[in-house]
């Protein structure tokens, strides 16, 4: 038997591996969730939310023109998640079990989440494999809470779905590879036009469905909105974050920012109160601070929730104010203490004579505090506050 | 006419002719343009003015001079003094331990810092760890990390420390200026109550704290602007009637070693000149209004009465002026990396929060720091050595390099460089690390 180096599995194994690589919590931050990028699903919903390219988005439309000439490229070579899945299936404890008793979801999944996203709500964007995949090697990045870790278990669930139900993710559900036979269909009927071709009973009477799919897409994406009262909530995202009415519903929760903060003040939102922001990244400032010479949650953000930032822009970035509590500020009490001072690298803390304590005492300038937490870090008797910015009426 | 009253009558009437001429004389534009080439007269351009040449008593020609006589420079003065070098002292106020004692910042702060085994353990040993273990054994000493001690107590221990070391002290004395040859400084021009007079040594040891002798030497230094506060204490902290009708906890400053004392910091102004002369006047009346009139509040509080402002500092509170950019400058990197160096003279501890890599770092558990010989050894200068908050650091390590401890630490090893200098018959640059560090162990100190 000849054997094939090429074979598109292997390729897909090669691949998957790679994936896996780039998707842990490892040194690489400006690399990590490399994978997310290649997925033109997320491509699509971001470029349609947010009406705009970034220079990462080459890799996805690469992979757009490819799944266009090729029938399901990006899952026959690149996806390590349907590498996965065929993996599992190969272990089923159904082997014979029918596909085809099981309707096709995915092209209805994936033009309703486009629609939806054209009138503002990226519907199921969270289905994407890629940002399952992410999502779940996250987990592996410090020490999560039980509710992160049982949050993030969607590709093990997939794959376990597998033992039972062979193939079903990738052939029926999968809205990546529903876009991907979309654009097969759309394929087959230029070639119709142009050489009067058979038409291909594979995509026979969808035509009625996805007509369906995309009335409920826009009406979802003009009504659900309204229902999620998401601004009510104010969070301190990371820094050049989108308002959090669009920021919870186009943040694929791939936790890439998690991975790539040098200083790991990013974590996911566990506040149950606000179950529309569940698991999307906030920042907190118990340990650390945003670093000023770094950019790397904006660098590696496939959606554009947080969108990349220059160093030089960081500076006029809002992303939380600092609040000095003078009960029980150090200085107040006419000990030798400037930390907040020197921690600032904005130069927004000044310290001063205040006539109502009779004392010298940090103030902050709202206009040149970008919040980056570092005074709120140093200070010793912690009694410096970080708090959204919306707050004091930004 | 008999020829003796013709001879008198000639001779006044010679007289009275040459007096009017006499007292015509005045000194004339030209006269005193002319006066530039011999010196007789200050000729004042604008708003500076030519010194006159004078000859200046030399006082003493001495080994060991050290300028400067607060925590670093009398652990300088004493360090020196015991390896046998003649040592002269240089003050200007009429106590020892400068900032410290007079200045009335009274903790020896940074006496902890943290080892590579994560143990927190004293840093602070030899002549300022003797100075510490003096004052607590005259019960003048509270708190074991970081101890607050008594001014009055400090003054006597360091004075009686430098008589039994034989340092020759010059109190009441300014040092002036510096008389340089070459890249060499022969000695120093100091003004006092007996007027202007020179000290000749072969070592200098700049312990002014702010540079004061580096800078005229025409080393190069950093200029930082930092706060400036004045220290006060209050008297009768302890009889506090809490029973009065209005009373109100009022802020009464830290504890001290003398029952009913409470010393009261002041952060003050920041981005302040520290040499500058206008500038500490301006801020000594400011301040000295300011502390009374927050004295007078206190004392108007219900229950209050008694307290009363038993002194201000005799100094101004000059956190840092200039800093010396020398063979070796440390930084806050070096400081928390456990950096060791070869020619360590001394180890620091810590005594604040910082940032470092992103995190915080609280004073418990900041490292221990050492102290290479090269950041007390100016570039140009040949045969002088820089102690005390003007030695040589980075900007971000001031808070850990213009403390009590650090001074008394890097005194202590400029004291023995000098001492081994003197003794090797060597030029301060060129004295053998190895050497030094093994006078610098049997002086007491501790390095690691």
């Amino acid at each position: 038997m000849k054997r094939h180096l090429f074979t598109s599995n292997k390729i897909r194994l090669v691949s998957s591996a790679l994936a896996v690589v780039f998707a842990l919590p490892l040194f690489w931050k400006g690399l990590a969730g490399l994978y997310t990028w290649f997925s033109p699903f997320i491509l699509l919903h971001s470029v349609i939310v947010l009406k705009s390219f970034v220079w990462m988005n080459f890799p996805g439309m690469v992979v757009l023109v490819f799944s266009f000439m090729r029938k399901r490229w990006f899952c026959r070579y690149m996806c390590p998640v349907g590498y996965g899945c065929d993996l599992v299936s190969k272990y089923s404890i159904r082997r014979n079990f029918k596909l085809s008793r099981v309707p096709d979801f995915s092209k209805g999944l994936a033009i309703a989440s486009l629609v939806a996203a054209a009138a503002g709500l990226p519907l199921f964007i969270l289905l994407d494999p890629m940002a399952l995949f992410h999502g779940f090697f996250s987990v592996f990045s410090g020490n999560k809470p039980f509710w992160v870790i049982v949050s993030f278990s969607g590709l093990p669930v997939l794959l376990a779905i597998h033992l039972f139900i062979p193939g079903v993710w990738c052939a029926r559900i999968c809205p990546l590879g529903g876009l991907q036979d979309l654009f097969g269909m759309a394929r087959q009927t230029i070639r119709k036009t142009r050489s009067e071709k058979k038409r291909n009973s594979e995509f026979k009477g969808s035509g009625r469905r996805l007509f369906i799919a995309s009335g409920l897409g826009i009406a979802s994406g003009l009504l659900i909105p309204r229902y999620l009262h998401t601004s009510s909530y104010q969070r301190i995202r990371p820094p050049a974050s989108l308002p959090s009415d669009l920021f919870n519903v186009l943040c694929i929760r791939c936790s890439n920012c998690v991975k790539a903060c040098p200083t790991q003040i990013i974590d996911n939102n566990t506040d149950t109160s606000d179950p529309v922001a569940w698991m999307t990244p906030v920042v907190h400032f118990e340990n650390s601070y945003c670093l000023e010479n770094c950019n790397f949650c904006g660098r590696v953000c496939p959606t554009g929730a947080i969108s990349p930032f220059s160093i030089d822009a960081k500076k006029k970035i809002v992303m939380a104010l600092a609040v000095v509590h003078l009960e029980a500020c150090l200085l107040t009490k006419r000990s030798e203490c400037d930390r907040c001072k020197e921690a600032c690298k904005y130069d927004a803390i000044k310290i001063e004579y205040l006539a109502e304590k009779n004392q010298m005492a940090p103030v902050v300038d709202n206009d040149k505090c970008i919040g980056c937490g570092a005074c709120a870090v140093i200070c010793p008797p912690f009694t410096i506050d970080m708090i959204p910015p919306e707050e004091i009426g930004f | 006419m008999q020829r003796r009253n013709f001879l008198t009558r000639l001779m006044l009437a010679g007289g009275a002719f040459t007096l009017g001429p006499a007292c015509g004389r005045r000194i004339n534009l030209e006269q005193t343009e002319s006066s530039e080439a011999n010196g007789d007269l200050s000729l004042i351009t604008g708003n500076r003015i030519t010194e006159p040449e004078r000859q200046i008593p030399v006082l003493a020609e001495t080994d060991v001079l050290v300028i400067g006589g607060g925590p670093s420079g009398a652990a300088a003065a004493i360090a020196a003094s015991r390896t046998g070098a003649e040592t002269w002292l240089v003050e200007r106020y009429n106590h020892l331990g400068g900032l410290w004692t007079g200045g009335l910042v009274l903790p020896l702060l940074s006496t902890h810092g943290v080892d590579k085994e994560n143990n927190r353990r004293q840093v602070i040993h030899g002549i300022g760890g003797e100075m510490s273990q003096r004052l607590k054994a005259v019960g003048m000493s509270i708190d074991e990390i970081n101890p607050v001690i008594d001014p009055e107590a400090a003054k006597y221990v360091i004075e009686e420390m430098a008589r039994e070391a034989g340092v020759k002290v010059l109190y009441h004395t300014w040092c002036a200026n510096v008389i340089m040859d070459g890249p060499t400084i022969q000695g120093i021009f100091v003004e006092n109550k007996s007027g202007r007079m020179a000290l000749l040594a072969k070592v200098v040891i700049d312990c002014t704290g702010d540079g004061d002798i580096f800078h005229w030497a025409g080393d190069s230094y950093d200029l930082m602007k930092y706060h400036i506060g004045l220290v006060h204490r209050l008297g009768n902290v302890d009889r506090i009637d809490t029973g009065k009708p209005g009373y109100q906890p009022m802020s009464l400053g830290e504890p001290t070693p003398v029952p009913g004392v409470g010393w009261v910091n002041m952060r003050g102004k920041d981005d302040q000149n520290g040499v500058d002369a206008l500038t500490l006047s301006e801020l000594q009346t400011e301040y000295r209004l300011k502390i009374w009139e927050d004295v007078q509040k206190i004392r108007q509080t219900p229950g209050h009465e008694k307290v009363f402002l038993l002194d201000t500092a005799s100094q101004l509170g000059v956190r840092v002026s200039r800093i010396l950019e020398g063979e070796y400058r440390l930084s806050l990197e070096d400081s928390m990396t456990y950096k060791s160096f070869d020619d360590v003279i001394g180890i620091c501890g810590a005594w604040t929060t910082m940032l470092y890599k992103g995190k915080r770092v609280a004073p418990a558990q900041r490292p221990m720091w050492q102290i290479p010989y090269r950041s007390l050894l100016p570039k140009k200068t040949e045969n002088l050595l820089v102690a005390g908050r003007c030695f040589s650091y980075e900007r971000d390590l001031v808070e850990d390099g213009r403390i009590i401890g650090t001074a008394l630490i890097t005194g202590h090893g400029a004291g023995a460089a000098a001492g081994l200098a003197i003794k090797e018959r060597e030029s301060v640059k060129n004295i053998d690390a190895d050497k030094l560090k093994k006078l610098l162990k049997a002086q007491g100190a501790w390095l690691g």
